[in-house]
C-alpha cells in the first residue's frame, strides 16, 4: 500500500494553478489559462480515480470492513503532550468517495467554462479561483481532523466569496457575495465553538481518536462531556450542536438557507460546482464524518433530521413559484440536501439500520451528477437567451436539441423515475425514513411529489410552452459545452446502478440494497402525477398557472417572497440590532465625539476663544465618563468580592 | 539591560543629531542603525551576553519574556521605519527629535516589560507616555493635533493619578513596592493570608490605570479622539508598538503582584474584555473614515489580549506574544498604506486594486489578518486567546461572545476589501511608490501568513 | 444642602460674580494671548528647579552613599547638563527674535 506518493498531488495540482494563473496569468497565459487548468484538474481526476480503484477494490478492504487510511499526516502545532493540531489525509469511504466525485464534476466544470467563459476579460483569474476553490473542498475532504477541515472550510467560504462576487461590476454579484460570506462566516463561528469544545473535552481534535473516545460510553471523556451541562442540555449536545450549526450554514439549511439563492449571481458554471459538489455537501460531509458521535447523541441527531426534512420540503414549495431559472435549481438543491440530511438523521449503526447513512451519501453521489447537469445545462440556455427568467424562454426544444435531451435525463433523475439515478438512492432515503420515522417519510414522499412537478415545470415552461421565439440566429455552441453535459448525462443514467452499499456505510461492512418493488410504488406514482400536473399547466401556454396559483392565494404569494425569510432577517438585522444597539453607539459617536472636532474644524472666527470652550467641555466629559467607569466597575467589583 | 541603555543614550544622540546632520536621510539612516543595533544587543542578552551589570536591587529583572517582547517591539519598529519614516518628514520640521522621541518610548517599553518594582512600572508608563503626548501633537499647525494632545495629556494625567494612587496603596499594605515578595518562611507561604481590603483597592485602581492605556472600556473615550487626531504615521506607532507593550507590562503586573488573588479580579477582568470587545466592533462598523476605524479596532483587538489577562496561564503568555506580533505587524502595514493615501475614507481606497495592485494585496492580507482568517497569524492568535480562556474552564459565554464579536469585525474590515476591488475609483493618481516600500510590504505580509502557518517560529523563541 | 440651595434666596449683583482676587480690581481677562517664550522660560526653570531639589537628599546621605553614589550623582547632572546644552542650541532661550 503506497497511497502517499501521490494522493497529495490530488489537492496540490489544483492550488498550483491557482498559484500560477493566480501570479502569471493576466500576463502569460491570458489565452491558454483554461487549457492548463483544466489539464491540471484532469490529472488530479485520474489520480483520484486510481485511488478509488486501489482503495476500493484491491486492499482498502481488511476482513471485509473498510478500514480508513492515513496515508500522510504531520505535525503541525502542539499545544501539549496529548494536544496537537496535525496536517494530513485521511483515506476511508466517505472521502474517497468525494475525492472522485469533486475531482469528476470540477472537471467537467473546468471542461464546460471553457466554453462559457470564453472571452471573458478576467479568464485567467477565473481559472485561477476555480482552482483555489477545488482546493480548499478537496483538503476538507481529506482533513484528518476537525481543525484541520475547519481551516479548508473557511477557504472554500473565501474563494466562494471571490467566485460569487466574481462580476464586480454587478452590485448585485458583490451584494450576494458578501451575504454568502457573512452568513457562512456567522454559522462557521459556531463551528470553532464547537470545535473548541470538542477539542478541549476530546482531549484530541483528531477524528479516529475522537470518534473512539467519544462513542466509548466508559471512557473519561465521554464521562467529563456529558456529565457537564449547560441550560439543560449537555455539553456535547451543545457542542454537536454547534458543529452542526456550522455545517447547516455551508448547507444553506433553514434558517442560514438565504444566502443560497443569492448567490446564483455568480457565473453559472461556478453555481454547479458550489451547487453539485462541493461548499453545500460540505455540511453533510461533515455531519457523516462524524456520524458516530451524532448517533451516540439522541437529541442532536434528531435536530439534523428535523432540521433537513423541514428544509427539503420548505424548498420544494418555494421553488414550484420561483421564475428565474436559477433560483429553481437553488431552491431544488436545498430541498436534496436536506433529503440528505435527514436520511443521516434518521440512521443508525448496525446492519439493519445503517441504512439512511449509505442512502445518504448514495444521494450525495447521484445527486452531484444530475444537479451539475442541470445547472450546466441552464447555463446553455441562460447564454442563449441572455435572461434567467423563465418567461423569456420557451420553446427551446428545436434550438437546443443536445440541451433539451440531457435536461431531460436530468429531470427524470432528480424526480426519481427509473431507472435513471435518482431513483435508487431516493428509494433508499425513503425506506430509511420508512423504517425509523413514519412522519419525516411522510414529508419525503410529498416533497418528492413536489420535486418533480417543480422539476418538470421548469422543464416544460424553459424547453415547450411558447413557440419558439427569434432567437435562431445562435447555434448550440461547441465541443467543450456538448462533451461535459454528454457525459454528467450518462453519469446520471448509469450511476444509480451502483452497488453502493457495497462500498460505503457506516461501519465499513457491506451492507446490502434490498428493494421492494411494493415499496417503490408509491414514490414513483407520485413522482409521475407531479410531471402529469405539470404536462397539463405548462406544456401549452395558457391561463391555467395563474388560476391555480389564484387558488392557493396567500400561500403561493409567501411561497414566492420565499416565505419572508429574507424579510425577517432584514428586518431583525436593520430593525433591531441596527436601531438598538447600533444607533445609540453611533450616534454617541456622531454627535458627541465626531460633532465636537467638526465643529472646532468649521469655525474661523476667533478659534482660540472656540477651542477653549468647547475643547474644555469635552475633556470634562470624557473626565466624567472615566470617574464614572471607575466608579461603576468599583461597584460591580465590591458586589463581586468573595 | 543591554537594549535599556542603549535606547536612551542613542534617543540622547538622536536628540542632538538635529544639530549636526542636516540630511534628512542621513538622520533617517541614524535612526535605523540605531534601531539595529538595539536588536541585536537584545538578542545578544537572549543569548546571555550582558555588557552591562547594574546593581538594580532587583527592581528591573530581564527575563525570557520581557526580552523576546523587547525584540518583537524593536523589530516592529523596525520594520515601523522602514515603511513610514520617510512620511515623518511632513509632520514637521524637527525630524531628528521625533526619532529621538520615540527612542525614548522604546527605553520605556524596556522598562515597563521587565520591572520588578511598582517605581519602574510607574517610572516607564511615564517614560512612554510623555513622548508620546508630544509626538500626538507634532502636527503643531493642525487644530486636531493639538486637541488631540491636550485631551490625551489630561486623560493620562487622570489615569497616571489613579495609579500613583494604587501604588501607594499597596505600599500601605505591603510595606514594599516589589511585585512579588517570596515568603521568608515555609511556614508563611503555607499559611496565605486573606488580602486586606487596602491591597484589594490598590489593586483595583492599577487594573484600572492600565486599562486606560491599553484602551479598555469604559476607559478608552480618548482612544477614537488621540488616534484620529494624531498625525497618522504616530498613530501607527502608538496603536501598535506601544499597546502591545504595555499589555505585556500588565500581564505581567497582574501574574506577579496579584496572581493570588485571581479570583477576585479575574471576573472583572471579564466585564471589562467584554465591553470592550462589544464597544470596538459596534462602534467600529458605523465609521465613515479608515482611520477612526482602525483606531475602533485598535480597541476591539485590546479586547482579544485582554483575554491573556483574564486566562493568565501558559496559553494566554503564547498567545500575547504572538497576538502582539500578529496585530503589530498587521496593523503597522495597513497604517503604512493608509498614509500614503490623501483621503482617509472607505471611499479612498475605491479601486486601489487597479492602481496598485500589490498594495491592495499586501493590504487584504493585512486586514484578512486582523480579522482572523485562517492561515493568517491573526486567526492563530486569536485561536490561541480563545484556547486559553476555555482551558480556565469558567465563563464560557465569553468565549461565544468574543468569536460573535470576531464575526462583526469581519464586516468593517471586509469594507476596505471591497472597496479596494470591488469598487471603481481613481485612487490618488498621482501616488508613487517605491519598490523598496513595495517589497518591505510583500515581506511583511509573507511574515504574516508564515506566522500564521508556522507560529513555532515565534514561540519557540520564549522557550530557547 | 440641596435643599437649602434651592430655597434659599438668591441675589446675583455684578459684584458677587466678579472673579475674587483678594479685593483688589481685576484688570481684564486672564486669557490673554502672551507670547509662547515667557511660557518657555517659566517652564524650562521649573524643570531644572525640581531637578536641582534631588541633591537635596543626596546632600544629607553624601558620606552614606560613598564614590557609587558620587558616581551616580555625576551621570545625573551630566544627563541634564545634555539636556541644557539641547535647549540652548535648539534656542529656546533667546529671547529676541
Amino acid at each position: 500500500m503506497n497511497y502517499s506518493q501521490y494522493i497529495a498531488l490530488i489537492p496540490l495540482l489544483p492550488l498550483a494553478g491557482f498559484i500560477v494563473l493566480g501570479l502569471f496569468g493576466k500576463k502569460y497565459f491570458k489565452q491558454s489559462a483554461g487549457i492548463i487548468a483544466t489539464l491540471l484538474l484532469l490529472v488530479s481526476t485520474a489520480l483520484s480515480i486510481y485511488t478509488a480503484y486501489n482503495y476500493f477494490f484491491i486492499d482498502g478492504k481488511i476482513d471485509g470492513v473498510y478500514h480508513s487510511v492515513i496515508p500522510l499526516k504531520y505535525k503541525w502545532l502542539s499545544f501539549s503532550e496529548n494536544l496537537s493540531i496535525d496536517m494530513g489525509i485521511l483515506l476511508d469511504p466517505i472521502a474517497v468517495m468525494m475525492l472522485v466525485v469533486v475531482t469528476f464534476i470540477s472537471l467537467m466544470v473546468h471542461v464546460f467554462s471553457l466554453w462559457y467563459m470564453k472571452g471573458e476579460e478576467r479568464f485567467s483569474t477565473y481559472y485561477a479561483f476555480l482552482g483555489l476553490f477545488t482546493f480548499s473542498m478537496l483538503g476538507l475532504v481529506i482533513s484528518v481532523n476537525i481543525f484541520q477541515i475547519y481551516i479548508f472550510w473557511e477557504l472554500v467560504g473565501v474563494s466562494s466569496y471571490l467566485l460569487i462576487g466574481f462580476y464586480y461590476d454587478k452590485p448585485s454579484a458583490v451584494a450576494a457575495s458578501k451575504k454568502a460570506f457573512i452568513v457562512t462566516r456567522f454559522a462557521d463561528l459556531a463551528f470553532l465553538i464547537g470545535i473548541l469544545i470538542l477539542g478541549l473535552q476530546g482531549q484530541t481534535l483528531d477524528f479516529g481518536v475522537l470518534i473512539q473516545r467519544l462513542t466509548d460510553i466508559q471512557s473519561p471523556q465521554f464521562i467529563s462531556i456529558t456529565s457537564a451541562s449547560f441550560i439543560g442540555f449537555s455539553v456535547m449536545t451543545w457542542a454537536l450542536t454547534l458543529v452542526f450549526i456550522g455545517g447547516a450554514g455551508k448547507s444553506a439549511m433553514f434558517p442560514l438557507h438565504i444566502w443560497l439563492p443569492d448567490a446564483m449571481e455568480g457565473p453559472t458554471p461556478v453555481s454547479a460546482l458550489i451547487h453539485a459538489a462541493t461548499m453545500v455537501v460540505a455540511g453533510v460531509y461533515l455531519v457523516a464524518r462524524l456520524f458516530p458521535v451524532f448517533y451516540i447523541n439522541h437529541v442532536s441527531l434528531q435536530l439534523v433530521a428535523y432540521v433537513g426534512a423541514f428544509s427539503s420540503i420548505f424548498a420544494a414549495i418555494i421553488a414550484c413559484t420561483q421564475t428565474d431559472i436559477k433560483r429553481v435549481l437553488a431552491y431544488s438543491t436545498m430541498s436534496q440536501i436536506g433529503y440528505m440530511l435527514f436520511a443521516l438523521g434518521v440512521s443508525g449503526i448496525g446492519d439493519e439500520h445503517e441504512l439512511g447513512y449509505t442512502a445518504s451519501m448514495f444521494h450525495l453521489f447521484t445527486h452531484a451528477f444530475f444537479k451539475s447537469l442541470l445547472f450546466l445545462g441552464a447555463g446553455a440556455v441562460i447564454h442563449f437567451v441572455h435572461s434567467n427568467e423563465m418567461k423569456d424562454m420557451g420553446g427551446l426544444r428545436k434550438l437546443l436539441p443536445i440541451t433539451h435531451i440531457v435536461f431531460l435525463i436530468a429531470c427524470l433523475a432528480i424526480a426519481g423515475i427509473p431507472p435513471f439515478a435518482g431513483f435508487f438512492s431516493k428509494e433508499e432515503i425513503l425506506l430509511a425514513a420508512y423504517n425509523s420515522n413514519k412522519f419525516i417519510y411522510g414529508i419525503a414522499l410529498f416533497t418528492s411529489g413536489l420535486t418533480a412537478f417543480y422539476m418538470f415545470r421548469l422543464y416544460f415552461l424553459v424547453f415547450w410552452s411558447k413557440t419558439s421565439s427569434a432567437h435562431a440566429h445562435h447555434r448550440e455552441g461547441n465541443a467543450a459545452m456538448k462533451t461535459p453535459l454528454v457525459i454528467l448525462a450518462a453519469c446520471s443514467i448509469l450511476s444509480g446502478l451502483v452497488s453502493f452499499g457495497k462500498y460505503v456505510s457506516a461501519d465499513g461492512k457491506e451492507i446490502e440494497s434490498h428493494f421492494h418493488l411494493v415499496f417503490s410504488i408509491a414514490p414513483v406514482l407520485l413522482a409521475v402525477t407531479g410531471i402529469c400536473i405539470a404536462v397539463g399547466l405548462y406544456k401549452n401556454e395558457s391561463g391555467k398557472p395563474q388560476r391555480v396559483a389564484s387558488f392557493f392565494g396567500v400561500l403561493y404569494k409567501s411561497a414566492y417572497r420565499k416565505f419572508y425569510i429574507d424579510e425577517v432577517y432584514l428586518f431583525v438585522t436593520k430593525k433591531i440590532i441596527f436601531n438598538l444597539i447600533g444607533r445609540p453607539a453611533a450616534w454617541i459617536d456622531k454627535n458627541i465625539v465626531d460633532g465636537l472636532i467638526n465643529g472646532i474644524a468649521g469655525i474661523t472666527a476667533d478659534i482660540s476663544s472656540a477651542i477653549k470652550g468647547i475643547q474644555s467641555g469635552k475633556v470634562q466629559g470624557y473626565a466624567l465618563y472615566f470617574f464614572g467607569g471607575v466608579l461603576t466597575l468599583a461597584i460591580i467589583f465590591i458586589y463581586l468580592w468573595k | 539591560m543591554n537594549a535599556l541603555l542603549l535606547s536612551a543614550l542613542w534617543g540622547v544622540v538622536m536628540m542632538f543629531s538635529s544639530f549636526l546632520v542636516k540630511e534628512k536621510s542621513a538622520i533617517r539612516n541614524m535612526a535605523v542603525a540605531g534601531l539595529v543595533l538595539l536588536l541585536l544587543v537584545n538578542i545578544l542578552e537572549m543569548n546571555g551576553k550582558v555588557f552591562f551589570d547594574i546593581n538594580t536591587r532587583g527592581m528591573i529583572y530581564f527575563d525570557r519574556f520581557s526580552l523576546l517582547f523587547n525584540s518583537i517591539a524593536f523589530i516592529s519598529t523596525f520594520i515601523y521605519f522602514i515603511l513610514s519614516a520617510k512620511d515623518m518628514e511632513k509632520v514637521g520640521d524637527n525630524y531628528a527629535e521625533y526619532f529621538a522621541l520615540i527612542f525614548f518610548i522604546l527605553c520605556g517599553i524596556t522598562l515597563v516589560t521587565s520591572f520588578k518594582s511598582l517605581l519602574i512600572l510607574f517610572l516607564g508608563i511615564e517614560i512612554i507616555s510623555i513622548p508620546l503626548y508630544i509626538l500626538t501633537g507634532s502636527d503643531k499647525r493642525n487644530l486636531k493635533s493639538n486637541e488631540a494632545a491636550l485631551k490625551y495629556f489630561l486623560m493620562g494625567s487622570f489615569s497616571t493619578g489613579l495609579m500613583l494612587m494604587g501604588i501607594a496603596l499597596i505600599y500601605g499594605a505591603k510595606g514594599t513596592f516589589m511585585t512579588f515578595v517570596p515568603p521568608a518562611t515555609v511556614k508563611e507561604a503555607a499559611q496565605a493570608t486573606p488580602a486586606s481590603a487596602l491591597l484589594i483597592a490598590g489593586m483595583i485602581l492599577l487594573l484600572f490605570s492600565m486599562s486606560f492605556k491599553v484602551s479598555a472600556a469604559p476607559f478608552h473615550f480618548w482612544t477614537p479622539d488621540v488616534y484620529d487626531g494624531a498625525p497618522s504615521v504616530f498613530t501607527s506607532f502608538m496603536a501598535t508598538i506601544v499597546k502591545a507593550a504595555v499589555f505585556a507590562s500588565f500581564i505581567r503586573l497582574f501574574n506577579d503582584a496579584f496572581g493570588a488573588e485571581k479570583s477576585q479580579w479575574q471576573l472583572l477582568v471579564a466585564i471589562i474584555t467584554a465591553a470592550t470587545l462589544f464597544i470596538g466592533n459596534i462602534t467600529a462598523v458605523f465609521q465613515q473614515s479608515v482611520k477612526r476605524m482602525l483606531a475602533y479596532s485598535s480597541i476591539s483587538q485590546a479586547g482579544f489580549m485582554l483575554f491573556a489577562l483574564y486566562a493568565m496561564n501558559g496559553d494566554g503568555k503564547e498567545g500575547l506574544i504572538l497576538y502582539a506580533t500578529a496585530y503589530s505587524l498587521a496593523t503597522i502595514g495597513v497604517f503604512a498604506v493608509l498614509i500614503k493615501l490623501k483621503d482617509f475614507s472607505f471611499e479612498g481606497f475605491n479601486g486601489l486594486s487597479k492602481n496598485q495592485p500589490i498594495l491592495a494585496a499586501t493590504t487584504t492580507i493585512f486586514l484578512l489578518s486582523l480579522a482572523g482568517i485562517p492561515l493568517t497569524a491573526g486567526f492563530l492568535s486569536k485561536f490561541y486567546m480563545l484556547k486559553a480562556a476555555m482551558e480556565t474552564g469558567q465563563n464560557l459565554w465569553l468565549v461565544i461572545f468574543a468569536v460573535l464579536m470576531a464575526a462583526v469585525s469581519v464586516y468593517y474590515y471586509f469594507r476596505v476589501i471591497q472597496a479596494m476591488y470591488f469598487k471603481d475609483g481613481d485612487v490618488s493618481p498621482d501616488l508613487t511608490v517605491s519598490p523598496a516600500f513595495k517589497t518591505i510590504l510583500v515581506f511583511l505580509a509573507v511574515l504574516v501568513i508564515l506566522l500564521g502557518i508556522f507560529p513555532g517560529l515565534l514561540l519557540n523563541w520564549y522557550y530557547f | 444642602m440641596v435643599l437649602t440651595h434651592l430655597l434659599g434666596p438668591k441675589r446675583k449683583t455684578t459684584d458677587k460674580l466678579q472673579t475674587f482676587a483678594s479685593g483688589i480690581e481685576t484688570h481684564g481677562d486672564a486669557r490673554h494671548p502672551m507670547a509662547i517664550k515667557y511660557f518657555l522660560t517659566a517652564i524650562l526653570f521649573v524643570l531644572f528647579d525640581v531637578e536641582v531639589i534631588f541633591f537635596y537628599p543626596y546632600a544629607v546621605n553624601f558620606k552614606g552613599l560613598g564614590w557609587e553614589g558620587f558616581f551616580a550623582v555625576l551621570l545625573f547632572v551630566a544627563f541634564f547638563l545634555c539636556g541644557f546644552i539641547y535647549i540652548i542650541k535648539k534656542g529656546a532661550l533667546k529671547w529676541e527674535d
